[in-house]
């Protein structure tokens, strides 16, 4: 009881502690709630959970008579909510794709001509047929509810040389049936964001000093970045970095038109898109590391610090604009080699979409902020230069090179074979990489392109929805720069 | 009465050091409630030994270091929850003098200028005139990286004033500058201080403590052991005995022993150099004459007596423990 008294004491004086902050901490509280109303909404008005029911479809085999049926009713008719799990494009019966007469025990049906130009969904496990060609109205990762009537019918196959008879209960829908998650999700995301606008908003309002503060920032900023973007190490730096985007930009546009039976084919310009990221990340981040040696370590070695912190600025302020300006030392060279990098990969493949143009650039930039934040870490806590430039390189080999290693190890450790064969298209394995890519920067700004190469927010991308990525694409600055000014701030304690 | 402009009482600071998760491995505690006041146009002198507090206290009057209790005033107000306000009313010249190599002395005015709410055209005007008065302006274009120990001192110090301070704190001023640039920093210094400027500086360098200083506070292992005027410390070093070296030829100890025979001298201390007897004896300064009457009469040749005054340094190495 005292326990809990003495709780209950401390988080009162901790809420009143950030009296500034309390607007957003009540904003993100009725986020929270929004969710779980959002959550709600969905499982209460659909079937969140396709691929259950298509689990407990029965399949009896009784002599040449063979039924499939299903618990529900035939004539019922379920609004079910899941991803594409596949292109429907590469699900439309078309003349040359399928046998006639020939039975799919995946897809729970007898190929017949009348199946020409009508496609099979795949929407979370569950197989709904749709009357008609669906290859350009929906696509694969996309989220949608799709109201679907089961319905019977009989057909006949040859199996073994016997005529079997199947009397099939199945899922059918009509293109009308079928919309975009997003159509209510937005609502949601809309309603969210502007209570997340709020609440920041009226926190804001209440930092005393903000706008000197934000000029400071910028007054801090503009400084490190006349230092370092002249700076011989980041001049070096900068050409390496933008040969090699450029060339990485050049060879995954050839790729485009490989050979689709070769390892290193591409096979659409989104997907070259989404790999040019990993390559920009590769060598960002050294130059993060490059530039963020010379921050907090160097002018504490230097005695510039000692000035600085006399002078009427937050601590916070110093590590805020040191970080957008050494941001900007490498965003700055970052982004003419992106958009260089993009130059040449679309004149040797095709353009990605435009939403994903802007998302590699925008996304890659706070990808860069991200990095500096996390190096800036290690620059405020670490005792020597060495031990920065130590820590910055252990990092880089995590994210950018060893971490396939580390997801290998783990899916090993949760009993996955991964020295199976295609064990990479396991879906436990998958789920398991894309969650642990929220672990990395790197993977998020792939991610977060991914996803923004798509219509729409409503996606899955092998079990992380949407709304995450990009949860994780503002999360993973905004921890970085807390942890680095929570750092900077300690030392006043001595 | 004068106004007490600041003011530190009972503050404690320790340096702790934590390992991995946070918990406290080591703790040194560098001030141990220590007081102290600063009255408005004062030039404060603040000695102490090496590990006495004297940084750790200049840091946390001007914000680098928060103090673990206690509480320190400036113009009666708490520094605590008010650190911006109060830094700029605080003009700080470190003693290591860290400037950005690759500016020129105008290109550090304007960076560290724009930290206070000043326009250019004020930085420019300020730092002109702060420059021609250090004897910085034909350098002013220079980069800071080609300049001298003592040119970047005084451009630190064109820095430290850039806000108009009320009160200007410099920890160690005069370390690794050459007697030219003492002496004139220690101009500098007291002109600033006729205008009303309020001067706390700590030093090692005594003597010029005694030479600038209006006020003196000793701190020894982070409490204040000793605060008094200037003038204080004069009167009580001229109450001191006093000490004087005499080179002498044949001497004796029975003449040792009439000197000490009527108490006019506190001690002797005896020895040879070869050529002559050295006596160093500790008296009252109105016994002088009577010493070289007695030992011009007793046949003794005098080659040179050498008045030894007490100073600031006795008092210093009295109070703090120190031989």
């Amino acid at each position: 009881m005292v326990v809990k008294e003495d709780y209950v004491l401390k988080s009162r004086d901790k809420w009143n502690k950030n009296k500034s902050w309390q607007p957003l901490i009540i904003s993100i509280a009725l986020i929270l709630c929004l969710a779980i109303v959002h959550k709600a909404y969905w499982i209460g008005t659909t079937e969140t959970n396709p691929n259950e029911i298509w689990e407990n479809k029965q399949l009896t085999k009784n002599g040449n008579n063979w039924t499939i049926s299903f618990d529900e009713d035939v004539g019922d008719s379920i609004t079910f909510k899941g991803v594409l799990r596949t292109a429907p494009k590469f699900e439309v019966f078309r003349n040359d794709t399928f046998v006639p007469g020939k039975f799919s025990e995946g897809e729970g049906l007898v190929y017949s001509e009348d199946l020409y130009g009508k496609t099979i969904l795949n929407v979370s496990g569950m197989r709904i047929l749709v009357n008609d060609d669906l290859s350009k109205t929906f696509f694969v990762s996309e989220i949608i509810t799709i109201k679907a009537t089961l319905v019977t019918n009989i057909s006949t196959f040859e199996n073994n040389g016997e005529i079997i008879t199947l009397e099939r209960e199945g899922w059918v829908a009509e293109t009308k049936d079928i919309e975009l998650s997003s159509s209510k999700d937005n609502y949601f995301f809309a309603t969210e964001l502007l209570l997340l606008s709020v609440g920041l908003y009226f926190s804001l309002k209440q930092i005393k000093g903000l706008r000197e503060q934000a000029n400071l920032v910028w007054h801090l900023a503009k400084f490190e970045l006349q230092k370092g973007i002249k700076s011989p190490r980041m001049i070096v730096l900068g050409v390496i970095f933008t040969l090699f985007i450029i060339g990485m930009g050049w060879l995954l546009g050839d790729l485009q038109n490989g050979d689709p039976e070769s390892a290193f084919f591409v096979q659409n310009a989104n997907g070259a898109l989404q790999q040019l990221c990993f390559f920009v990340f590769f060598v960002v981040s050294l130059a993060a590391i490059g530039v963020s040696v010379d921050s907090f370590h160097k002018e504490r070695q230097a005695n510039t610090l000692n000035i600085l912190l006399a002078k009427p600025i937050n601590r916070e302020t110093i590590v805020i604009g040191k970080a957008v300006g050494l941001s900007l030392v490498v965003g700055i060279p970052a982004l003419v080699a992106q958009i260089l990098g993009l130059i040449f990969m679309i004149n040797a493949g095709d353009t990605p979409s435009l939403s994903g143009l802007i998302a590699f650039i925008v996304c890659g930039q706070i990808m860069i902020f991200t990095l500096v934040c996390f190096q800036l870490c290690f620059a405020i806590s670490a005792r020597s230069g060495t031990d920065v430039v130590m820590y910055g390189l252990g990092m880089w080999l995590l994210f950018a090179v060893v971490w396939n290693l580390l997801i290998y190890a783990i899916s090993f450790a949760l009993g996955i074979d991964v020295t199976a064969e295609d064990f990479e298209n396991d879906p436990q394995f998958q789920s398991i990489a894309s969650h642990m890519g929220m672990l990395n920067p790197g993977y998020v700004y792939q991610f977060a392109v991914g996803l923004l190469t798509h219509r729409t927010l409503a996606i899955d991308l092998e079990g992380i929805p949407g709304w995450l990525i990009l949860l994780a694409l503002v999360l993973w600055p905004i921890t970085c720069l807390r942890i680095a000014t929570k750092l900077f701030k300690r030392e006043i304690k001595g | 009465m004068a106004q007490n402009l600041l003011k530190i009482e009972n503050v404690k600071k320790a340096y702790k050091k934590y390992n991995l998760f946070g918990k406290e491995i080591s703790r040194f505690s560098a001030l141990n409630g220590l007081n102290l006041s600063v009255e408005k146009g004062q030039i404060y002198g603040f000695l102490g030994p090496n590990g006495a507090g004297k940084t750790t206290t200049i840091k946390c009057i001007i914000g680098i270091l928060e103090a673990d209790s206690g509480k320190i005033t400036i113009d009666g107000q708490n520094i605590k929850g008010n650190s911006l306000y109060f830094k700029n009313k605080i003009g700080f010249l470190p003693e290591q003098v860290g400037l950005y190599g690759r500016l020129t002395a105008k290109e550090s005015l304007q960076f560290y200028g724009g930290f206070y709410n000043l326009s250019e055209n004020e930085i420019e005007k300020r730092g002109k005139s702060l420059l021609a008065k250090l004897g910085l302006e034909k350098d002013s274009n220079r980069k800071v990286a080609e300049y001298s120990l003592g040119m970047k001192k005084r451009l630190a110090l064109c820095i430290a004033l850039l806000n108009n301070p009320e009160i200007l704190i410099l920890d160690e001023p005069t370390s690794g500058l050459d007697p030219r640039g003492v002496k004139a920093l220690r101009i500098v210094l007291k002109e600033l201080n006729k205008q009303g400027l309020t001067i706390i500086l700590s030093s090692h360098v005594l003597t010029e403590v005694q030479e600038i200083c209006t006020h003196v506070g000793i701190i020894n292992r982070g409490k204040l052991i000793r605060e008094e005027s200037i003038h204080g410390i004069r009167r009580e070093i001229e109450k001191k005995s006093i000490k004087l070296l005499l080179k002498v030829k044949n001497f004796s100890d029975e003449l040792a022993k009439a000197l000490s025979k009527d108490n006019k001298i506190k001690n002797i201390q005896q020895n040879n150099n070869g050529k002559h007897d050295v006596l160093l004896l500790e008296l009252k300064e109105e016994n002088i004459p009577w010493v070289t009457d007695f030992l011009v009469a007793k046949g003794i040749q005098i080659f040179s007596i050498e008045p030894q005054k007490n100073s600031l340094e006795d008092i210093f190495l009295k109070e703090t423990g120190g031989e």
